[in-house]
C-alpha cells in the first residue's frame, strides 16, 4: 500500500515516526465525544439557523466554549475565487457558505463570544478579506453584522502585527517542528475550524482538519516565500507543503528531515496535523449542505458536481467531527492509504489520532442526529462510478 | 465627423491590384500604406472601387492612429508559459486603455490602431480578436495579415480564404454596430491627470493597470475638467506629480464635498480637510471634507501596480464594474446608452480555446438582455440572474469576444 514510495522513503519515515513514538497516545487513549450532525436541505437563514442551534446544543452548548472569549473562526475559501464550478456559486461548491458563517457568528454572538475573527489566507493577495468576500460573491456586511465585535483578517501575510506568532508542536512534529502563523491564530482564547465538507485531490477528504492547511501564511511557506524572511506579499500556493522542493523562509522553523519523502500525499496529511497539532481547535464545523464531488475545487479534473447532502457537521474534536463527516459522505473514517479517499494518500484522521488529538472510530464517537448508514449523498460510490467512467485525475 | 471607415493595411507580398478582389464585398474601405509601399496601379484600382487611400503619416480626416500591441497573453520570449504580473496572473496586452486616452484626447475622431501581428505570423483565430480588442472601446485596428496568411490569400489556399473570411465578418459585425461607439463609458473611478511629460509614465500606467482589476476607469484631463466629468463616480486619483491648478483643485474639491472620495499624496500639497478615520489601509490616512473623504498616502507614489489595486480596494469590489468567473484571461468594455436605460457589455476573452460556463456579474439593475457574438449574425437570449444592485450574465460557450445588451 506504499507503492509511491521508495524503500528509502519508508525508513526515513519509519525513523522520523519513531522520534514521535514517545509522544503518541495511541487509539485507544486519542479522545472521543459527542458530534452532531444536522439535517438543512437549504442556506435559507429559517431552517439554518435553528439547524445549527439545535446542533451545537447537542454538543453541550456554544456558550461554555465561546462565553466571553475572543473566537477566531477560520472559513475556507481555496483556491482562486474566479473558479466556480459551472455557473454555481462558490458557496455551493467548495467555499464556506456565507450563510453558515453568519449563522455561527450569530450564535456564538448569542452565546456571549467577546469578539469574533473571521479568518482565511485568501489566494495572492493582500487585500482585506472583507474585499476577498466581494470578489467571490459574498456579502461580508452579513457576516460582520451577525454578531456585535466581528472582525476579519487576511492570514495569507503578516497582517495588521509586527511579526509572525511562533506556534510549535508539542509533539515535535511529523514534518514540521512548529510554524510562524498570523498573529490571529494566537491572540485567540478559541480557535474554530469551519470547512466545507469534500473530497480532496492530495489529501483525500476536506474536513476541520485539512482546513488548517491554510493558517500557514503563503509569504512564508509559498513557493515564492522569501528565502531568509518571509516574502511581503503572498504569491500562489503552499508549494514548500506540497513538495517539499524548498525550505520555508529560513526565519521559520525549518523542516525536521528536509531528505524526507516528497510525495504529496506523504507530505500534505502529515503536515495538516503537524498545524492542527500546533494550533489546537477547539470546535470543528463541516458545511455539508450543498457541496461539490471529485474535489476540493473546480480546478481539478475529476471535479464533477454540485450535490446536496443537506447536512451540517459540529463536534469540539475536528478528528471525531471529520470521521462522522466522512462517514456521512459514504467514506469508512478507519481507511487508509490505498482505500478511498486515501487511495494515493495517507489519511490525516489516522496521524491525528495517532499524536492523540482525536479519535477517528466511530464506535468511540457518539454521533446525535445520525445512524449508520444514514448516507444522503453516496460520495464513495460516486467516486467508484466516476472513477470506473475514467474521470480519475489529480490537480487540473 | 468621426470616420466611419474600416481600415485595412495593404500586405507587402501583394504586388498586383488583382489582390484588390480579395476585399470586394467586405467592410473594408480604406487602404492603408505607406508612401511607396504599394504600387501605383493598386492605388488607382482601389480609388476607382471607391476605396479611400491613407497613410499612417497623415491620417483620414475623422481618425487619429496611435501605435498598439498585438493583444492576447503575453508569452515570455522562448517560454510556454504566460508571464505573470506580481499577483501571478497571466498578463494580457491589451489596446483598450490606449484607445480610451487618445478618444479622449482628440474627440471626435475615431482611434485607428496601428499594431502588427506578433512575431510576424499569428493564430488565425487570434485575428478577429485583435479586431474586437480595438472596437470594444470605440477604436478600428488597422487589419493587418502577417505575410503568411497574406501569401497564402495570394494562393488562393483554402486556411488562409477561410481566416479572411472571419477577419472580414468580424469587421463587418463591428461596422454593422457601429451605434454602440455613441455609448459612454460607465465607471466609478477617475484618474485626473494630464497624461503627458512628468506625468505619462504614472497616468497611463494607472490606466493601463485599473484595466487590469474589476474596475473600469474615467479619464478626466486636468485641461478640459468640468464638474460633469465627476458624474457617477465614486472616487478620482490625483496622482501627478505637481499640485493640480486651482480651477482643477476646485472641481476635484466639489467633488470630494458632495460625496466623492478623493486619493491623493503628497504630490497634492498640504493634506485637504480634517484628519478622520476610515477602512484599515497600509500607505494612508484618512481625512474628511464635506459629505466626503481624502486617502491621502503618507509617501509620494511610484509604483503605479500599488496604487491602481489599493484605489480599487479604497473604492471598494462592492462597486466593481463587471466581475468575471472562468473567464481565464479576460477584458471588458462596458458602456450604457444615453437614455441610461440600456447598456453594453462587450467581453474579450485572450485564451485562444474559447471559454465555457462563463459568469459575468454586471453592476447595474436590468431585467432583460441578448448575447451577440463574432459566430453569429443574430443576437441570442442569454440566461441572467438578477440581484440587487447587479445582474449575473451565465454565457454559453464563447470563443474570443461576446456583448451583452442590457436593459432596464
Amino acid at each position: 500500500m506504499h507503492g509511491n514510495y521508495t524503500r528509502r522513503d519508508l525508513l526515513r519515515a519509519a525513523s522520523a515516526g519513531a522520534l514521535l513514538a514517545g509522544a503518541r497516545l495511541g487509539r485507544a487513549a486519542a479522545p472521543a465525544g459527542t458530534v452532531a450532525i444536522a439535517k438543512c436541505k437549504t442556506y435559507d437563514p429559517a431552517e439554518l439557523m435553528p439547524a445549527m442551534a439545535r446542533m451545537f446544543d447537542q454538543i453541550g452548548g456554544l456558550g461554555r466554549i465561546v462565553k466571553g472569549k475572543t473566537v477566531a473562526v477560520k472559513i475556507n475559501l481555496t483556491g482562486a475565487y474566479t473558479y466556480r464550478l459551472g455557473y454555481a456559486p462558490l458557496g455551493d461548491s467548495h467555499y464556506t457558505h456565507p450563510a453558515v458563517i453568519a449563522a455561527a457568528v450569530s450564535l456564538m454572538g448569542k452565546a456571549g463570544a467577546r469578539r469574533i475573527r473571521i479568518l482565511e489566507s485568501p489566494w495572492a493577495t493582500t487585500d482585506p478579506l472583507p474585499e476577498y468576500l466581494l470578489l467571490a460573491g459574498m456579502e461580508p456586511r452579513d457576516i460582520e453584522r451577525a454578531a456585535p465585535n466581528v472582525e476579519f483578517e487576511n492570514t495569507n501575510y503578516l497582517g495588521k502585527a509586527k511579526k509572525y506568532s511562533r506556534l510549535m508542536v508539542p509533539t515535535g512534529g511529523y514534518i514540521y517542528p512548529g510554524f510562524d502563523l498570523n498573529h490571529s491564530y494566537e491572540e485567540c482564547d478559541v480557535f474554530v475550524s469551519l470547512s466545507k465538507m469534500k473530497e480532496h485531490a492530495t489529501a483525500g477528504f476536506t474536513g476541520t482538519l485539512k482546513n488548517c492547511f491554510g493558517i500557514a501564511p503563503v509569504t512564508i511557506y509559498g513557493g515564492n516565500a522569501g528565502v531568509d524572511e518571509p516574502a511581503l506579499q503572498p504569491g500562489g500556493g503552499r508549494d514548500t507543503f506540497h513538495s517539499g522542493n524548498r525550505q520555508p523562509s529560513k526565519s521559520a522553523p525549518q523542516e525536521r528531515d528536509f531528505k524526507g519523502p516528497k510525495q504529496d500525499g506523504y507530505r500534505v496529511p502529515r503536515i495538516v496535523t503537524d498545524l492542527v497539532s500546533a494550533r489546537p481547535i477547539h470546535l470543528a464545523i463541516n458545511d455539508g449542505i450543498r457541496t461539490m464531488t471529485g474535489g476540493e475545487g473546480p480546478w481539478i479534473r475529476e471535479a464533477d458536481k454540485i450535490v446536496n447532502p443537506g447536512v451540517i457537521v459540529a463536534g469540539t474534536n475536528p478528528v471525531n467531527t471529520d470521521a462522522a463527516s466522512m462517514a456521512a459522505m459514504g467514506f469508512d473514517p478507519m481507511a487508509d492509504r490505498g482505500t478511498p479517499p486515501f487511495e494515493t494518500c495517507d489519511s490525516t484522521l489516522r496521524l491525528a489520532e495517532e499524536v492523540g488529538i482525536g479519535a477517528r472510530d466511530l464506535k468511540r464517537i457518539e454521533v446525535a442526529g445520525w445512524k449508520s448508514g444514514d448516507v444522503t449523498v453516496d460520495f464513495a460510490a460516486l467516486r467508484k462510478e466516476r472513477r470506473a467512467r475514467g474521470q480519475a485525475g489529480r490537480r487540473g | 465627423m468621426t470616420s466611419g471607415l474600416t481600415p485595412f493595411r495593404w500586405p507587402a507580398s501583394w504586388k498586383d491590384g488583382s489582390a484588390l478582389a480579395a476585399l470586394d464585398g467586405t467592410p473594408f474601405d480604406c487602404l492603408v500604406c505607406e508612401k511607396g509601399e504599394a504600387p501605383d496601379g493598386v492605388l488607382a484600382q482601389a480609388r476607382q472601387k471607391g476605396m479611400a487611400i491613407a497613410d499612417p503619416a497623415s491620417p483620414p480626416s475623422g481618425a487619429a492612429i496611435t501605435e498598439g500591441v498585438w493583444p492576447g497573453v503575453q508569452l515570455a520570449r522562448g517560454q510556454a508559459a504566460a508571464s505573470s504580473g506580481p499577483t501571478g496572473n497571466p498578463w494580457v496586452d491589451s489596446n483598450g486603455w490606449k484607445i480610451r486616452l487618445e478618444s479622449a484626447l482628440h474627440p471626435g475622431a475615431r482611434v485607428w490602431v496601428d499594431a502588427k501581428p506578433a512575431d510576424g505570423r499569428v493564430l488565425a483565430a487570434s485575428y478577429p480578436r485583435a479586431i474586437a480588442d480595438c472596437a470594444a472601446y470605440g477604436g478600428r485596428w488597422i487589419v493587418t495579415l502577417d505575410e503568411g496568411l497574406a501569401g497564402g490569400m495570394a494562393q488562393g489556399n483554402a486556411d488562409a480564404l477561410a481566416a479572411w473570411k472571419r477577419i472580414a465578418g468580424a469587421a463587418r459585425f463591428f461596422k454593422d454596430h457601429d451605434a454602440w461607439s455613441g455609448y459612454a463609458p460607465v465607471a466609478v473611478l477617475g484618474i485626473v491627470s494630464d497624461f503627458s511629460g512628468d506625468n505619462e509614465f504614472m497616468g497611463q500606467e494607472l490606466l493601463n493597470l485599473v484595466a487590469r482589476t474589476n474596475q473600469q476607469f474615467g479619464i478626466i484631463l486636468k485641461d478640459k475638467a468640468s464638474a460633469s466629468s465627476f458624474a457617477g463616480l465614486r472616487a478620482v486619483v490625483y496622482a501627478d506629480g505637481k499640485p493640480p491648478a486651482p480651477s482643477v483643485r476646485n472641481q476635484i474639491m466639489a467633488f470630494v464635498q458632495s460625496g466623492g472620495t478623493l486619493i491623493t499624496g503628497p504630490n497634492w500639497g498640504p493634506a485637504p480637510g480634517t484628519p478622520s478615520n476610515g477602512p484599515d489601509q497600509p500607505g494612508y490616512v484618512w481625512r474628511a471634507a464635506g459629505k466626503g473623504r481624502v486617502a491621502f498616502a503618507q509617501e509620494e507614489f511610484s509604483d503605479p501596480y500599488a496604487l491602481a489595486n489599493e484605489a480599487v480596494v479604497m473604492v471598494s469590489h462592492r462597486y466593481d464594474s463587471v466581475r468575471f468567473w472562468n473567464a481565464g484571461s479576460a477584458g471588458f468594455s462596458y458602456t450604457a446608452a444615453p437614455d441610461g436605460k440600456r447598456a453594453l457589455v462587450q467581453m474579450l476573452f485572450y485564451t485562444d480555446r474559447g471559454v465555457t460556463s462563463v459568469s459575468a456579474r454586471v453592476a447595474g439593475r436590468y431585467r432583460t438582455g441578448k448575447l451577440w457574438t463574432l459566430d453569429g449574425t443574430d443576437a441570442r437570449p442569454i440566461e441572467l440572474d438578477l440581484q440587487k444592485d447587479a445582474v449575473e450574465l451565465h454565457l454559453p460557450t464563447v470563443s474570443q469576444y461576446a456583448a451583452a445588451e442590457l436593459e432596464a
